[in-house]
């Protein structure tokens, strides 16, 4: 019982992850119908800069505040330079491999900075653990999930009760018709960017303490996060969120019960059944091809 | 081919014969062996990403494949290197074919994080099976290439994989230049122009994913016998973007471009060794500069800069065109063709969009569909050539049952259309689009594609000529060169027409042809509609223009709201309350249709 | 056109088309030592660490004269991690740049990978870092991989003999990193422990990078371990000890040299008492070669606290291997590979890690490994150092 108790709630924790990086891909894609391929190094962005800057004496809530902005900022300049002057392009192959290559940058400048060794990012949160139905957690490891929902339930608020949140579901919907309305379509596409790399910024500082910082700690999120994203349906925010923690979950199961080498063959497996089934994700909408 | 493709292959061959003489020493002669192994398998990729348009981000797991398979038989059954690399040819190809299979439901991004996924998967497995695999440690002591029980020396070796890229590249090259290579273009700019002219878009990307796949899957095995030694962490994700790299920086599409790419990338790292712990930000910095610099990779970006310093050497002289009256000349056992839909209904949701709609367009007659917007007409069109499913009903064209077939199958019985929004291979040239309406009618297989044999040619010179032929029928010869989408609109439209009967089509479907036009366009229209049906072509036409359909009709039929209110010869109609009430809103009104349609 | 002029065409034809190509080979004007390890990537650090140890003595033997009056140089490629990068890294190092030998980087599948390629050439191969016990006891004669580092199957050994005496019943469990060096360890531990006639209660692995590791543990408890042995880096073994904070389990741990770079500072006071092989330390009482060697990495590299020193066995190993690298030329008298390999069982030295009396032994298939198991040290994580384990509040 305990087991089962301990895999759910370590599902749970690595799940939030998942889901916050694939809310991100679900922002960006709504509205430029591209993404980010180097997002999960604006996580890696966000945990290193916050443990450098705890390291280097400031508190733990500038230091994570600070990192968040600047993952935003990346993905607001990434936006501009690497992805919209490919936006109009028939195939993805453009945006696809400008981003990659900002990564490989990012990463290379994060690998030299810290020559591949892991940093620690301090925090409460893993202090000391706590015990919930007999499974053993950081706290931390609880607030990550709880955190996922709440970004998801924020970005529906934002969506109904601000302009630029209405602005962007225009967009989303059709981007045509939102600039004939007067909506600055490539403003709403850039504040996107920067809101999804806020996000997964934010799971970088999340995950951090409990992984610790390191060059390509985001590049499983990343991955898995699009993937969580492409299976829960890209265009649905509370699809990919559930499939993420839902994936979460099952990796943590498949490693419990199967086994750990098992894991990685197990989730990409299902993520292409599930993609056969349903070919716009569980919870996507169906595009209807019209001739 | 082209002087300048002869050129170029003369060049290949002069390189691959004088790299050995020239090489300094065994690292050169390795290093450039490793160039020709990654260049076959950017060769194979080609075939996918530029022909077929599909992105792969998994082909290192198929060269991984190919790659695993033939180790494990060269090691474990004592295989020589050339039943070895068939059977990694064998499994990469079955995995290819399986790789394909998505591309029925998905596409685009969806595609790429599919392919992505079964690189991932591959490379755990490889890891994971350790019994079979190694696991980590990978295989070891693969044994020397051999052929036939007989070792390889390294120029020997050399010389099997010169010969290969060589053959491959000429293989693709012809490949690109035949029905396969056109059908596989055409589907990756217009899937449904494509469908509706009978192409089978799964049969194509299969056939696509299955080249790419067997060229990695051959490359596999080479690369296991030139390094003795294969272990998962050769297979990754980044080297699947590596491979794509090759293809995009060299030019997609183009013949030679996937080996200059592969050159490139092969050669690169080591000089970014310099860099040090630099390197990759290097090629992180490089690969960014490639995609803002040479978008269209360096040999398209050549071939745009030659374009536009020589316009005129694009012209190449068109041959003589077989007149369209021969092209389209009637089956003498069934001289028209007659369709009838019967109760076709087909519903949305809860939106009725044809209730019960029949329609019967008598041999060789020019039928005329009319109705306001949003009377039904898209969808009896759509329906009938196959796109939209009928909720009930059926149609039939001289017996044929057509419900249920897919719109390939149903274009290949007979039936050829245009679209309301024109739907051209606008990167294709005038030309070209053409020749891929003519594609049911070209019998070679794909052997006979890729080896150019004599009987491929003569069918590809008819096929030309035929185009030619059917240009010059709708006015649009002195265009045969341009790229369709430079074309202005009401050109656009011809040359749909134009390709819609290269099909040999019983039965053109015209779907708002005069939309767009002006008045003078219209007329010639309207004669090519008469010249149409006098060379006994059925044609159904749907039109706004009322004009155009008294002028042309011999049966016209009404649509509104779903359900065909009036059908006969265009006076009757024309004097139908029913149809004045239908696009007026009330009846006695007057005024005939003619006014406002 | 005369068969004459035809091929000089074509060479023309190679020299444009290839005019890159002849640039990579340049002659060699002075003897030189190749080293293929991983510059870029996750185990950056190591590749640094291999050229800061390998070019102090380089420096250090130029200034004294260098090798039969030639100055030794150093060549560092990046393999990245990759085998086949550090295939061609080899084939570069020798055919191209022609150099003296190779020095070994910090990938067990790398160096698994260059057996093959070093014997194909007949190149002399010095491993200063991958431990995996196959790469140098291949079974090749004569055998050109030599090794100046830990071996596996020693330092399974040597680990499975300290973890016995915390527990006398041989509950033992093993985690090991789903990699080369990981999965080439655990035959190596088996039979360490079969040895000593006991058997493994749990094996699990895992990934770099992986984030919870409660399953691994889980299992691990619940086979009843009372030790837990790891082959990880620091990374994942901070992970290991957080998924055991976490469920409350807290065995005995005790690790590979992976984890002695910087467990301390990553799972803070969760560390303490972490027991760690390692073949050198900066901060144990040093020979008059350790002081030197840590007045040129203050006064090269700005590393003025030796406890800052993470990769301290990659360094000293390095320093050692170019060491016994010139001996075996000066011995040999010439710059020739097959004359080298038969120099260096000859050497004899007193080395910064350890005494070389002889370095390797030509009648003993497992003494192409110059360290010893007399050599390791166990260490141990206390207050985020790693000190001694002889005379610390663990040593009891």
């Amino acid at each position: 019982m305990s087991t089962v108790a301990q895999y759910i709630f370590s599902g749970l924790a690595i799940g939030g992850i998942y889901a916050l990086v694939a809310l991100g891909f679900h922002i960006m894609w709504s509205a430029a119908r591209a993404v980010n391929f180097a997002h999960g190094d604006t996580l890696m962005i966000g945990g290193l800069m916050a443990a450098y800057l705890v390291a280097s004496g400031w508190s733990l809530v500038l230091a994570c505040g600070l990192a968040i902005l600047a993952g935003g900022a990346f993905g607001f300049v990434l936006e501009r330079l690497a992805v919209r002057p490919f936006a109009g392009q028939a195939n993805s192959i453009g945006w696809m491999l400008t981003t990659i290559a900002v990564g490989i940058m990012v990463e290379s400048l994060a690998t030299i900075e810290t020559q591949g060794y892991a940093l620690p990012l301090p925090s409460p949160g893993v202090a000391g653990s706590v015990q919930v139905f007999g499974a053993g957690l950081y706290p931390q490891e609880l607030v990550i999930p709880v955190i996922a929902v709440i970004a998801m339930a924020g970005l529906r608020l934002l969506q109904r009760h601000t302009l630029i949140g209405r602005a962007m579901q225009a967009v989303a919907h059709n981007k045509n018709a939102a600039a004939l309305m007067g909506i600055d379509v490539n403003l709403v596409i850039a504040f996107s960017f920067a809101l999804a790399s806020l996000t997964g910024a934010a799971a970088g500082v999340l995950i951090a303490p409990v992984v610790q910082a390191s060059a390509t700690m985001g590049v499983l999120p990343g991955l898995k996060g699009f993937a969580v994203a492409i299976m829960g349906g890209i265009t649905s925010a509370p699809g990919v969120v559930l499939t993420g923690l839902a994936y979460g979950v099952i990796e943590k199961f498949v490693e419990g019960y199967i086994s750990t080498a098992a894991r990685e063959i197990v989730g990409f497996s299902l993520m292409i059944v599930v993609l056969l089934v349903f070919p716009q994700g569980l919870f996507g909408k169906r595009e209807v091809a019209k001739v | 081919m082209s002087r300048l493709h002869a050129i170029g292959f003369l060049l290949l061959a002069a390189i691959l014969v004088a790299v050995p003489l020239a090489s300094g020493n065994e690292y050169e002669l390795r290093l450039f062996m490793l160039f020709l192994i990654y260049a076959i398998i950017a060769v194979g990729l080609n075939v996918l990403v530029g022909l077929a348009g599909l992105v792969s981000l998994g082909q290192a797991g198929l060269f991984a494949l190919g790659s695993y398979t033939g180790a494990i038989v060269a090691t474990r059954l004592g295989f020589d290197m050339i039943s070895s690399g068939l059977i990694a040819a064998i499994v990469a190809g079955l995995f290819g074919v399986l790789l394909a299979y998505p591309t029925v439901r998905v596409r685009g991004v969806y595609l790429a994080v599919v392919t992505i996924a079964f690189g991932l998967i591959v490379e755990n497995v490889a890891i994971e099976w350790q019994s079979l695999t190694g696991g980590t440690t990978g295989i070891t002591s693969i044994p020397a290439p051999n052929a036939f029980g007989v070792a390889l020396s390294g120029y020997a070796y050399y010389g099997v994989l010169a010969v290969s890229l060589f053959l491959l590249v000429l293989a693709t090259h012809h490949l690109k230049n035949s029905r396969y290579g056109r059908a596989m273009l055409a589907i990756a700019q217009s899937e449904t122009a494509a469908r509706a002219l009978g192409l089978n878009p799964t049969a194509l990307r299969t056939l696509a994913f299955v080249v790419a796949a067997v060229t990695s899957g051959i490359a596999g095995t080479y690369y296991a016998f030139l390094n003795a030694y294969i272990s998962p962490d050769i297979f990754t994700f980044t080297d699947s973007v590596r491979f794509l790299l090759m293809v995009i920086l060299g030019g997609a599409a183009s013949t030679f471009g996937p080996v200059i790419g592969a050159y490139i990338l092969t050669y690169l790292p080591e000089y970014l060794q310099e860099f040090a712990v630099w390197q990759k930000f290097a090629y992180g910095a490089l690969l960014l500069v490639v995609m803002f610099v040479l978008p269209r990779g360096i040999m398209g970006s050549l071939g745009a800069l030659a374009a536009r310093l020589r316009p005129a050497a694009k012209a190449a002289p068109l041959e003589a065109g077989l007149p369209a009256e021969v092209t389209l000349a009637p089956d003498a056992s069934r001289p028209h063709a007659e369709l009838v839909a019967r109760d076709l209904t087909v519903r949305f949701g809860g939106l009725t969009a044809l209730a019960s709609a029949s329609l019967r367009v008598k041999p060789g007659e020019i039928h005329a569909l009319i109705g306001p917007n949003g009377a039904g007409k898209s969808t009896f069109v759509n329906t009938i050539s196959g796109f939209y499913r009928p909720t009930s009903g059926a149609c039939e064209l001289d017996g044929v049952q057509l419900t249920g077939l897919s719109s390939h199958e149903i274009a290949r019985v007979g039936l050829a259309r245009t679209f309301q929004n024109t739907e051209l291979f606008g990167e294709m040239t005038v030309l070209e689009n053409v020749m891929v309406g003519y594609q049911q009618r070209l019998g070679y297989g794909i052997a006979a594609a890729v080896l150019h044999t004599p009987a491929m040619r003569r069918e590809e010179t008819r096929c030309r000529r035929t185009a030619a032929g059917l240009l010059a029928f709708v006015g649009l010869e002195a265009y045969a060169n341009e790229q369709a989408r430079f074309l202005p609109f009401g050109l656009q439209r011809r040359l749909e027409i134009a390709r819609a009967l290269a099909a040999g089509p019983r039965l053109l479907l015209l779907d708002e042809p005069a939309a767009g036009l002006t008045t003078q366009e219209i007329d010639a229209l309207e004669a090519m509609i008469r010249k149409i049906a006098g060379l006994g072509v059925s044609v159904l036409l749907i039109e706004h223009h009322v004009e155009l359909i008294m002028a042309v009709a011999d049966t016209v039929t009404v649509l509104d709201y779903g359900q065909v209110i009036a059908s006969d010869t265009p006076s009757v109609v024309q004097a139908d309350p029913r149809v004045v009430e239908a696009y007026f809103g009330t009846s006695g009104h007057g005024a005939t249709a003619e006014a406002s349609a | 056109m005369s068969s004459k002029g035809l091929m000089r065409s074509q060479l023309l034809a190679a020299t444009v088309a290839f005019g890159l190509l002849s640039s990579v080979a340049h002659a060699q004007q002075q003897p030189c030592i190749g080293n293929s390890a991983a510059v870029t990537g996750p185990a950056a650090f190591s590749g640094q660490a291999i050229k800061m140890g390998a070019q102090i003595a380089i420096d250090e033997i130029n200034e004294a004269g260098g090798v039969l009056g030639q100055k030794l140089r150093l060549v560092q490629y990046d393999d990245a991690g990759a085998p086949p990068r550090g295939v061609d890294n080899t084939r570069r190092i020798a055919l191209a740049d022609k150099c003296i030998a190779v020095l070994g980087g910090f990938h067990s599948t790398v160096a698994v990978a260059q057996v093959e390629p070093v014997h194909e050439i007949g190149i002399p191969y010095m491993g200063v870092w991958a431990a995996n016990t196959k790469a140098v006891e291949n079974g090749r004669d004569p055998n050109f991989m030599f090794r100046v580092s830990a071996k596996d199957k020693w330092v399974a050994r040597f680990l499975v003999d300290e973890a016995l005496k915390v527990s006398k019943d041989g509950k033992i469990a093993f985690f090991y990193e789903n990699t080369g060096w990981g999965n080439g360890a655990l035959p190596d531990i088996k039979a360490a422990m079969a040895a000593r006639g006991k058997e493994l209660v749990a094996a699990e692995t895992f990934n770099w990078n992986d984030q919870d590791m409660s399953p691994q543990v889980i299992r691990a408890r619940d086979a009843g371990a009372e030790v837990v042995m790891i082959w990880s880096l620091d990374r994942e073994g901070n992970q290991v000890l957080r998924a055991m904070d976490k469920i409350g389990y807290k065995p005995a741990v005790i690790g590979a040299w992976g984890i002695s770079g910087n467990l301390g500072e990553l799972a803070g006071p969760l560390a303490n008492g972490v027991r760690v092989m390692q073949t050198y330390s900066f901060l144990t009482p040093q020979s008059e070669t350790g002081k030197k060697m840590l007045a040129t990495l203050a006064a090269k590299y700005g590393l003025n606290d030796p406890s800052a020193i993470k990769a301290a066995s990659g360094i000293a190993d390095a320093y050692d291997a170019v060491y016994i690298l010139a001996d075996a030329i000066k011995i040999a008298g010439a710059f020739d590979w097959a004359k080298v390999q038969k120099a260096l069982y000859e050497v004899n030295r007193d080395g910064l890690v350890a005494p070389y009396k002889p370095a390797f032994d030509k009648s003993d298939p497992e003494r192409n490994d110059a360290l010893l198991p007399e050599n390791y040290l166990l260490a141990v994580w206390h207050d985020g150092k790693l000190i001694p384990f002889k005379g610390s509040p663990y040593d009891k």
